[in-house]
């Protein structure tokens, strides 16, 4: 690789590193301003982070969702819809798993288990081709319908939570806290050997995140979706069905959202369904999240796994952040805002940036291999 | 195959350290020091879900216990804004492999998690509230507030500022010292004047500041001269009630702050009552799980007047005379 090719295809992820940096200037500023030390906060949310192997395990808890979310995005991203859905996605499967183990908690593990994720898996499919088919049939934008929807699941979520299963002893008590009784033990999430918490769900969120690659890279239909997002006319002109594309994107999508309603519930450390009403303090915001995940990872299924990794890392390093040196959650908040801001803010420089980088390596490849070399599959390169 | 193989390299580095890091925190364990001599101070965490400056229920916690430490040799972390039930849960787990004395897990929702964390840590102890439950395990203790009666003081004092003859309820969630609390307020109204209509709305959110900001209006509209709320949220609420200029009962935390001119009174929790008769087990080195109740009679409810809005020596006598009755028992509230 000559220096100017490997200058250009450094640069995408130095702007990357550089958005990063930014916000962390800004942080460190608003960090002084309330009195902090910023190295000693910034430390602290590094430490906290990937200090040791129960740290980095929490890390990878905090990314799992994210990153079933972001694999599952990016499919509808490919296929050109817009899913905002995700948060009525995750419940969907969360209580459709719910209500599956509360009927059948009988069931022996080894069943349950795979039952339930795909339980999971259907509750969300069921919800994103919800908005699949009104965007197909009758044209409902889906950044309307999958919004919505969003609220609806919600909305079902504390009718459930307070009503047919509410844990019996809240009623009992008068204390009538939103949350299911604890689930069976037999659909607990395996945790995995190490003394961590890191359990199976966090296996599965990166099966999933190849089974995508796969699904969208290696297969037919994988080409099907994309070409739909990619160009609809032109797609439709090769025979492809373009409702049907659409409706199947929207379906895996909200299948990996599914599951991860599943890891959610399943792999909590209260082992029920619980909330306090608002949609986020069941999802924490995953929903949302992982779009952001999807994007920095360049809508590539496995480069959102080290992209969920890090913003997972993130959020856990923001906890131990705030621990150490006691600012405001608010702050907290405001940092990982300005570090999405700021990624996101790049997507546009990375991608000229990821352009050049092809035309350069094309430009190297047609002149060794002479004018019979195939181009790049454009969707594949890495952000 | 040159195509693949530069599209994949990095992508296998990126995978791979991902690998090894998931493997480290497979296979690797956390120091976990317990050590401490008696001199050490108590390690006391405190998880709550909204900001420790909420002038509600986390800054009630926030406030006890900074009053604590001054009795107390407590060395005190907070993590608040945990309104993610398992972002807290996680918190307070990780408190708990920190060697911390005792975790406050402060917010009724995060019991589930409660309930399975501490039967894995036996020498911490947690404090989780509100709630009347330890699960039977002796290192739980359960602490809550007889709302009810501080609500039934407001509803009483209500009933009679009230000139339209309609009060506002802004609830967060139909549960615990929240429900108590609006449950005893409306009592008190109804028993000082049977005709004042009492309209409650529960909003379904601890957090949705927007949201009360939108049912506080609602009563505003519907003629509501006085209101009242509980948790977090109602700071949206008292926006609305400053901007009408309605009387205002606040709960949980002194919320004078929130409107010097329509606050009339406020019932503190003060949960230094619970907290020093856990701490006090743990000196003894006796670890008694149980459900501590803190109510008017006790200390550890207290109504706290605005000095700003001036009450009639008639209104405050009633008041006070609900208080005492309270306290004597020849006040039945008809709640809980």
């Amino acid at each position: 690789m000559d220096r100017r090719r490997f200058l250009t295809r450094l640069a995408g992820p130095g702007v990357l590193v550089g958005a990063v940096l930014a916000a962390a200037v800004i942080g460190a500023i608003m960090l002084a301003a309330l009195g902090a030390n910023p190295l000693e906060g910034y430390w602290a949310l590094i430490e906290g982070a990937f200090g040791g192997g129960r740290k980095l395990a929490d890390s990878a808890l905090k990314a799992m969702p994210l990153l079933l979310v972001g694999v599952g995005i990016t499919v509808s991203f490919r296929a050109g819809v817009i899913n905002i859905g995700g948060e009525g996605q995750i419940i969907a499967g969360a209580i459709l798993s719910t209500l599956f183990v509360m009927a059948l908690p009988g069931i022996p593990r080894p069943l349950l288990l795979p039952l339930v994720v795909l339980v999971g898996a259907a509750g969300g499919a069921l919800w994103g081709g919800m908005a699949g088919v009104l965007k197909a049939y009758a044209g409902v934008n889906e950044i309307l319908s999958t919004i919505m929807l969003n609220i609806v699941a919600v909305q079902i979520l504390n009718l459930l939570l307070r009503g047919p299963i509410m844990d019996p002893a809240e009623i009992e008590r008068g204390s009538r806290i939103p949350q299911t009784v604890r689930l069976s033990s037999n659909a607990d999430l395996p945790v995995l050997p190490g003394g961590t918490r890191l359990h199976l769900g966090v296996v599965i969120a990166v099966v999933m995140a190849a089974a995508c690659y796969y699904l969208l890279f290696r297969t037919t239909q994988g080409l099907r979706i994309r070409a739909v997002g990619h160009n609809p006319y032109a797609s439709r002109y090769a025979g492809m069905s373009i409702k049907r594309n659409i409706i199947l994107a929207l379906v895996y999508s909200g299948a990996m959202c599914g599951i991860a309603g599943v890891t959610l519930v399943f792999g909590s450390l209260g082992h029920r369904l619980a909330t306090d009403g608002g949609a986020t303090t069941f999802t924490g915001a995953a929903g949302f999240n992982g779009i952001v995940a999807a994007l920095f990872g360049g809508l590539h299924p496995l480069w959102t796994i080290p992209a969920a990794f890090l913003f997972g890392a993130l959020l856990v390093g923001a906890n131990a952040m705030q621990r150490a040196v006691q600012v405001p959650a608010a702050l907290i908040l405001a940092l990982n805002g300005l570090v999405v801001v700021f990624v996101v803010g790049t997507i546009r420089i990375r991608e000229r940036l990821s352009a050049a980088a092809r035309l350069e390596s094309e430009r190297v490849r047609s002149s060794s291999a002479g004018p019979a070399a195939e181009p790049d599959a454009v969707h594949e390169a890495p952000p | 195959m040159p195509k693949k193989l530069r599209s994949t390299t990095p992508f296998a580095w990126a995978v791979a350290l991902l690998s090894l890091a998931l493997l480290a925190a497979a296979c690797g364990g956390d120091d976990d020091s317990r050590g401490r001599s008696a001199d050490d101070p108590f390690r006391v965490a405190l998880v709550a879900p909204s900001a420790r400056n909420d002038l509600a229920f986390t800054q009630s916690m926030f406030d006890s216990l900074a009053r604590l430490s001054q009795d107390y040799n407590i060395d005190i972390q907070v993590t608040d804004g945990t309104f993610v039930i398992e972002d807290a849960a996680v918190a307070i787990r990780s408190y708990a492999d920190d060697g911390f004395d005792m975790v406050i897990a402060h917010g009724s929702q995060y019991g589930g998690s409660v309930s399975e964390i501490a039967q894995d840590f036996p020498d911490t102890v947690f404090a989780w509230g509100t709630s009347r439950d330890t699960f039977g395990l002796s290192n739980v203790y359960s602490y809550s507030v007889a709302s009810e009666q501080g609500g039934y003081v407001n509803g009483v004092l209500g009933a009679r500022l009230t000139e339209s003859g309609t009060i506002g309820v802004v609830g967060p969630i139909e549960v615990g010292d929240i429900k108590a609390y609006i449950d005893g307020f409306v009592n008190g109204a109804a028993d000082t004047d049977p005709s004042v209509t009492v309209n409650v709305n529960y909003i379904d959110s601890f957090s949705d500041v927007a949201l009360a900001a939108e049912a506080a209006q609602a009563h505003v509209d519907a003629g509501a001269d006085v209101m009242t709320g509980v948790s977090q949220m109602t700071v949206g609420a008292t926006g609305v009630a400053n901007e009408h200029g309605v009387y205002w009962f606040g709960a949980q935390s002194n919320q004078t702050p929130l409107g010097e001119d329509i606050v009339v009174a406020s019932v503190v929790y003060s949960w230094e009552f619970q907290l020093s008769q856990i701490l006090d087990d743990m000196l003894s080195g006796e670890l008694n799980g149980r459900v501590i109740v803190a109510d008017l009679a006790n200390g550890g409810l207290r109504m706290v007047y605005n000095p700003n809005v001036l009450l009639s020596v008639e209104d405050r006598a009633a008041a006070d005379a609900a208080e005492e009755g309270i306290k004597a028992g020849s006040i039945s509230i008809g709640v809980g």
